[in-house]
């Protein structure tokens, strides 16, 4: 049972689950070190995925689905800065109510241009493509796990990279930074605090766009009713647990995606689906009640060590 | 003093008509690109609310389950507790009655209906205890594990009446039928109301009164204000917050117990097509005023109710009003950015007018 639990599929799976939560996470991080908490991931990463399947199937081509998810990605990022930023309002409110407006703009739009209910599928819609790496090919165990992607998984990592890169070693990083730390001398420094808060919320609209098109164009071609499922929370767990850095939320990331493959594979040995599709949401949960439990009693110790 | 939370009350009132007719004109607009008439999409959607009694009274039955969730939320709200979990808490509440409804099957509804509605109550609050205690504790995110909870209490009565407790007349995903001394009578023909509208009414002047006329509830607003400015940080009173939020549970848990008793008679998987959501933007939107989730419960009940009115006469999706009741919490919550602008515009069209008389 153990060696079907844990096989190379397995592996695969957490790739495959994880690359949408990286994504989003890559997002949410960026919005989190400006100082912003963005709740509103969920409804970002929806309206991602069905804006995705419009673009694919009206316009013959994944990458249009891409193009019209990260357009809609950059406008609702817009406004979600538009109202945390400029109009002050309470970000969690805001955030709410950006994950139920697109709860409702999808049904609606899913039932006034496709006229179906529930789920739309259909050979109309372009998947995503599929890549392999030549020379991985020849090690069997390494062409199942890395190889035969869609698109995104790979892209994914790379922006890992890229978004590290950006936030450590360049100045417009520090500055995004600082606006979240420290407005106030950047302003003095001459850098619009305002400006890098708008950056990073557009990025994360950008970044959930992806990670909502790789969900509806990657390996299924399809959208559901609140296809999301949650995922918008768990990157912002995984946040929470990588402390905003893009490598650690990257473990975190992928630790979920482990859960939720493992889940997969339980039920291939017969655990009822009810279950195995508990175990990233426990998952999600416990490992929160970790590293909180972890800070505290570091700053147990160290208020010990103060008194001493 | 007075005086002055009466100006903020009357502009409150000003913001809040204001959101509800741009969201309104929000749709209007989104009939006439889809080509259908606006006047016809909303008239249809007022008689199909109110226009007979059958609609009226489905409208009033739809605002059952979102009162109790709405005052639900609002009490942990108020605390300064998140509870996004209203919807697990539904889920638990709603099986932990309808299991009393068909174990106890002997039991008289003197002694069976108080006890399902307690059994709702106490599963819900128990429910709400987890992340309460999670927080209160260990400061982990109440928003992120009420709502992973959500999907975890789903996906357990999910289970629970697909193996279990599944129903012998064919796979359904629902329990047996509920004792008939457990049912609630519906009051008007055809529709679903039923007499769960007078415990709900009970319950919602109890709540009003621990909310508004208590120093309990004086003690859940300071607790709350205070804790707005820490949410990330220290608490202030852990014991109110715990409270708050099983006294949440537990409204939640009972909203349950009514689709259960009082609806369908059974529980269902996927009972609730969201009504805890629809309750927590409902206490946001009136910023937890108890009589307020009331009159917006039913405004939100005919919404709902009237949707298919408008469906059928025009064609567009009853699912406009789900895009319609988010934009209003969007407009709610930009309120006081909104109005600043304003008066800055105000300010700076005055001053120039100044200017201008200065130059002439």
């Amino acid at each position: 049972m153990l060696r079907e639990l844990f096989s190379l599929a397995l592996i695969q799976h957490t790739i495959r689950t994880a690359t949408p939560l990286i994504l989003a996470a890559l997002g949410g991080l960026l919005t989190q070190q400006a100082g912003i908490l963005n709740i509103g991931m969920e409804g970002m990463i929806l309206l991602g995925a069905f804006f995705g399947v419009v673009g694919s199937y009206f316009l013959g081509s994944s990458l249009a689905g891409v193009g019209l998810a990260i357009l809609v990605g950059v406008l609702i990022g817009l406004i979600f800065g538009f109202f945390v930023i400029d109009l002050k309002s309470d970000e969690f409110i805001i955030g709410i109510a950006i994950n139920i407006f697109a709860g409702g703009l999808t049904v609606f739009l899913l039932r006034s241009i496709f006229g179906v209910k529930g789920a739309f599928s259909s050979p109309g819609i372009i998947p995503l493509p599929r890549i392999s790496i030549p020379f991985l090919e020849n090690i069997s165990f390494l062409d199942t796990i890395f190889n035969n992607h869609s698109i995104f998984v790979y892209l994914s990592w790379i922006f890992v990279v890229l978004v590290y890169t950006f936030l450590y070693k360049t100045p417009q990083g520090t500055w995004l930074i600082a606006s979240g730390e420290y407005p106030q001398a950047l302003e003095t420094a001459g850098i619009s605090p305002r400006k890098m808060k708008y950056i990073s919320s557009v990025a994360c609209g950008v970044f959930c766009g992806m990670a909502g098109s790789h969900l509806s164009l990657g390996y299924l071609t399809l959208f559901t009713e609140n296809m999301s499922a949650n995922r918008g929370f768990i990157a912002l767990a995984a946040i929470i647990f990588g402390k905003s850095n893009p490598i650690k939320t990257l473990i975190a990331a992928l630790l979920f995606g482990f859960f939720d493959a493992l889940g997969m594979r339980l039920q291939v040995v017969g655990v009822p689906s009810q279950f195995t599709q508990m175990v990233p949401y426990l998952a999600t949960i416990l490992a929160l009640f970790i590293v909180t439990k972890r800070q505290m009693d570091k700053s147990k110790k160290g208020a010990i060590e103060i008194n001493e | 003093m007075k005086k002055l939370m009466g100006k903020q009350r009357s502009e409150y009132f000003i913001s809040l008509f204001l959101s509800i007719f741009a969201s309104l004109l929000i749709g209007v607009l989104i009939m006439v690109i889809n080509g259908k008439n606006p006047i016809v999409g909303y008239s249809a959607l007022v008689t199909g609310s109110f226009g007979s009694t059958y609609n009226i009274a489905t409208t009033f039955a739809k605002t059952v389950p979102l009162v109790l969730t709405g005052l639900g939320t609002a009490i942990a709200f108020r605390a300064g507790i998140f509870n996004v979990g209203g919807e697990g808490q539904l889920y638990l509440g709603g099986f932990a009655a309808a299991y009393i409804g068909i174990t106890f099957t002997k039991l008289p509804p003197m002694i069976g209906i108080p006890l399902a509605i307690l059994a709702g109550a106490v599963a819900g609050a128990a429910y709400g205890y987890i992340p309460a205690i999670l927080k209160v504790k260990y400061k982990v995110d109440e928003v992120i594990t009420t709502i992973m909870l959500n999907t975890v209490a789903a996906l357990f009565t999910g289970y629970l009446v697909n193996h279990p407790f599944a129903t012998t007349q064919g796979k359904m995903g629902a329990t047996e039928i509920i004792a008939e001394q457990y049912q609630f009578s519906k009051l008007i023909k055809l529709s679903t109301l039923n007499t769960s509208i007078f415990y709900m009414a009970a319950i919602a002047l109890i709540i009003y009164y621990l909310m508004e006329k208590t120093s309990f509830g004086y003690e859940l607003k300071m607790t709350g204000q205070n804790s707005q400015f820490a949410r990330y940080g220290g608490i202030n009173d852990k014991k109110q917050m715990i409270v708050a939020m099983l006294i949440s549970g537990g409204l939640c848990g009972m909203a349950g117990v009514f689709e259960v008793l009082g609806v369908h008679y059974r529980f269902l998987q996927n009972i609730s097509p969201g009504y805890a959501f629809d309750g927590m933007l409902i206490a946001l939107i009136v910023k937890n005023n108890p009589i307020g989730i009331i009159l917006m419960s039913i405004f939100f009940g005919a919404l709902k109710t009237g949707s298919i009115s408008m469906e059928n006469a025009t064609g567009i999706p009853s699912e406009l009003v789900l895009v319609i009741q988010s934009i209003i919490i969007l407009f709610i919550a930009g309120e006081a950015g909104f109005k600043n602008i304003y008066k800055n515009w105000r300010l700076k069209k005055s001053s120039e007018r100044k200017v201008g008389e200065e130059n002439a």
